[in-house]
């Protein structure tokens, strides 16, 4: 699977590489490809490949093809600055889809996108700082901001009858954003947070951390964190000093790494919350159906659903503007997304170029919700509460 | 006290190993062969990944497979040598300094290229500590890393002081052209500082991948901390770079102990301070590092 996945990488890069007929279009593709979330990437990938496939291979994008170009931010700000400035300034893409963490999405939008006035579309950034940041209507994204979910992770902790917690968190924008949303609801709510530790990544120990916070005795330990980097190394060695036994983690922990790290049974007790789709969407269900048929593998993967949408909704954005001009992306973007206007849905690019040739407005609903953009290019969202069922993780429950 | 011992100490005294195991060679290249080596950190990687391969096909506990590690990563160090440092050897040790950093990202590419870029345990699930006396909680790691690198160190201690091409080593070391001038054959201590730097930074690629999770950054990370050991201990000392480590280690965790208060002494972010504190304190103090090495 990973070959295959490195295959596709490779194959777009050298697509990317080779002359490109007049008529193509770029497509900017800012992914986290290595770094501390590297394993969520393949599938994301993938994702992101059958959407530019259903393009291509139903009509394509304006008057010829869509050529993905990816570019890796390496998981660090620096990275995600170099690769977008790539993207734009080398490649001249009209419009970026990523990228995935916090950080690097803000990085590359303040530092590389809105400079030159490049729209930017996210699929997973999730820091609460990125609605205040003053973007001239560039920066978009599609899963809600963490101050929704940390609103409603500390509901969900306080229905499961805990009522006091240890909180460590990642020092990134996205575990500082997401910590203090849940520490300040959790409080409001009336929980007690014992202890509160904010910890640095690409540590080899965490003992001493989890040492402070265990000594305040809380019930549980909430760790904001990525699994690929710190998050299970705090699971692991909290487990293994005996310190806690009860887990509470973000999306960037849901990640099946910290399944095949610690094991289904250590963490039995422990549960999770991330952003995800609608109860009964039936545009949930035709993309997973798709993208099972394509890839042989289920879909059910974290931001599957979103990177899918984002990718898609940036397609569509160029073929609404009618052209790979910068400056028309950002209202194309939201005639596409937002109602009013004939529903479009995952896989139907034929009818949608249709009609936006009739000059009829759309309203794209994904596989991950109906993405109506706010003032902010922020969305409402669902939050769903997974726990770990052998394997893979299980969604039990939704918040709205 | 039960809690200094099985949270701050034994982790420290382990990621003071492999610091240790690390700078060893570190502080051997620059003491032989006058650069800063860079890549040592992603050789580290590349050892780890070799023992992680061998895991895969062969089912024995990863420590037993270690030859396998240093086996590969001494062939890596010896074909860089090859065909990256000793075209440079004759140039300024920037060069060569420079060269590292490059041989570095390949060694990193490579590592991400063949065993992609996620995380890769080499036992999965979560392994209980061994209770000693109902009080001290010991992973059965912890124990192993520690021993095996005290074991490392008198080894190493022996093999420098008794036998012919360690006295070798040190003479070059200490005085090059009286060295040459002796009549030792040079290139033969730069093989051997290769394959014994490589072999220590195999093993301590496997001890860092084991604590937590075999990644390509493993070693990166880890490679300023290793400097941190081999500056403090005094560059071209191995003895001196394995006491560094371990100083560095358990003064990372140490320091955050609750020593004076119910807060911890120094706040767990700023652990990594720690060890530049101690080693830039010392420098003032004691340029030569703590085992009289060469001056900068």
């Amino acid at each position: 699977m990973k070959k295959t996945t490195y295959a596709l990488a490779m194959a777009a890069l050298l697509a990317s590489g080779a002359s490109t007929l007049a008529a193509d279009t770029k497509l900017g593709l800012l992914m986290d490809i290595t770094g501390p979330i590297a394993s969520f990437i393949p599938p994301l990938q993938n994702a992101a490949n059958l959407a530019v496939q259903h393009v291509n291979e139903n009509g394509g994008l304006l008057d010829g093809q869509v050529v993905p170009v990816y570019g890796d931010t390496t998981g660090s700000s620096q990275g995600a600055v170099d690769a977008a400035g790539k993207l734009i300034n080398v490649e001249n893409v009209p419009i970026i889809m990523g990228a995935l963490m916090s950080g690097t999405t803000i990085s590359a939008a303040e530092a590389a996108a809105i400079p030159a006035g490049v729209v930017q579309i996210s699929p997973t950034a999730t820091s609460p700082a990125m609605t205040d940041i003053n973007d001239n209507d560039l920066l978009y994204r599609i899963v809600p901001s963490d101050n929704f979910q940390g609103q409603v992770l500390a509901k969900m902790v306080l229905d499961e009858g805990i009522e006091k917690v240890a909180v460590t968190f990642v020092n990134n924008d996205y575990g500082v954003g997401i910590g203090g949303t849940f520490i300040e609801a959790y409080k409001a709510l009336g929980g007690e947070v014992v202890a509160e530790v904010k910890h640095e990544e690409k540590k080899n120990s965490y003992r001493s951390e989890l040492a402070t916070l265990s000594k305040a005795g809380g019930d549980a330990l909430v760790v904001v964190a990525y699994a690929g980097d710190s998050g299970s190394k705090i699971v692991k060695q909290a487990l293994e000093g005996g310190l806690f036994t009860k887990f509470i983690g973000t999306d960037g922990l849901r990640d099946e790494a910290l399944i095949s790290d610690i094991g289904a049974e250590a963490l039995a007790s422990s549960f999770f919350s991330a952003p995800t789709s609608p109860a009964d969407n039936p545009n949930q269900a035709r993309l997973h159906e798709l993208y099972t048929a394509a890839y042989d593998e289920p879909a059910d993967k974290p931001f599957v659903d979103q990177t899918y949408d984002a990718t898609f909704l940036a397609l569509l954005a160029i073929e609404q503007a009618g052209s790979a001009d910068r400056g028309k992306m950002a209202e194309a973007l939201r005639a596409v997304a937002s109602a009013p206007g004939e529903k479009v849905g995952p896989g139907d690019w034929a009818k949608a170029k249709a009609l936006i040739a009739e000059g009829k407005d759309i309203d794209y609903d994904g596989a991950g919700g109906n993405y109506d953009f706010d003032e902010n290019g922020d969305v409402a969202g669902v939050i769903g509460k997974f726990v770990v069922d052998g394997d893979v993780y299980k969604q039990i429950a939704i918040f709205e | 006290m039960i809690d200094f011992i099985n949270l701050y100490l034994v982790p420290g005294l382990t990621i003071g190993s492999v610091y240790a195991l690390g700078a060893v060679g570190i502080s051997m290249i620059f003491g032989i062969l006058r650069f800063a080596h860079f890549a040592h950190g992603d050789l580290m990687t590349i050892g780890g990944y070799g023992v992680l391969t061998a895991v895969w096909f062969i089912p024995l506990h990863p420590l037993l497979l270690l030859p396998f590690g240093i086996a590969l990563a001494i062939v890596s160090a010896l074909a860089v040598d090859q065909f990256f440092y000793k075209p440079l050897r004759k140039l300024p040790t920037i060069y060569t300094v420079i060269a590292s950093f490059g041989v570095a990202l390949i060694f990193r590419s490579l590592a991400q290229l063949f065993w992609s870029s996620g995380n890769e345990v080499f036992i999965s699930g979560v392994r209980m500590p061994v209770v000693l006396f109902d009080t001290f909680r010991i992973s059965e790691l912890h124990m192993q890393v520690i021993i095996l690198t005290l074991i490392i160190a008198i080894a190493l201690h022996f093999f420098l002081t008794r036998s012919q091409l360690g006295r070798a080593m040190r003479a070059v070391s200490d005085e090059p052209e009286l060295a040459s001038v002796a009549g030792l054959d040079t290139e033969r201590v730069v093989r051997w500082t290769w394959v014994i730097g490589a072999a220590m930074a195999a093993t301590a690629g496997v001890f860092a991948g084991m604590d937590t999770s075999m990644h390509p950054n493993l070693g990166w990370n880890l490679l300023l901390a290793m400097f941190a050991a081999a500056v403090l201990g005094g560059i071209g000392k191995p003895m001196g770079a394995i006491a560094g480590g371990l100083i560095i280690g358990v003064a990372e965790e140490t320091a955050t102990y609750t020593w004076f208060s119910d807060e911890a002494f120094i706040s767990p972010s700023y652990k990594s301070a720690v060890a530049f504190f101690i080693m830039v304190a010392l420098l003032l103090f004691r340029p030569q590092g703590l085992f009289k090495g060469r001056l900068l």
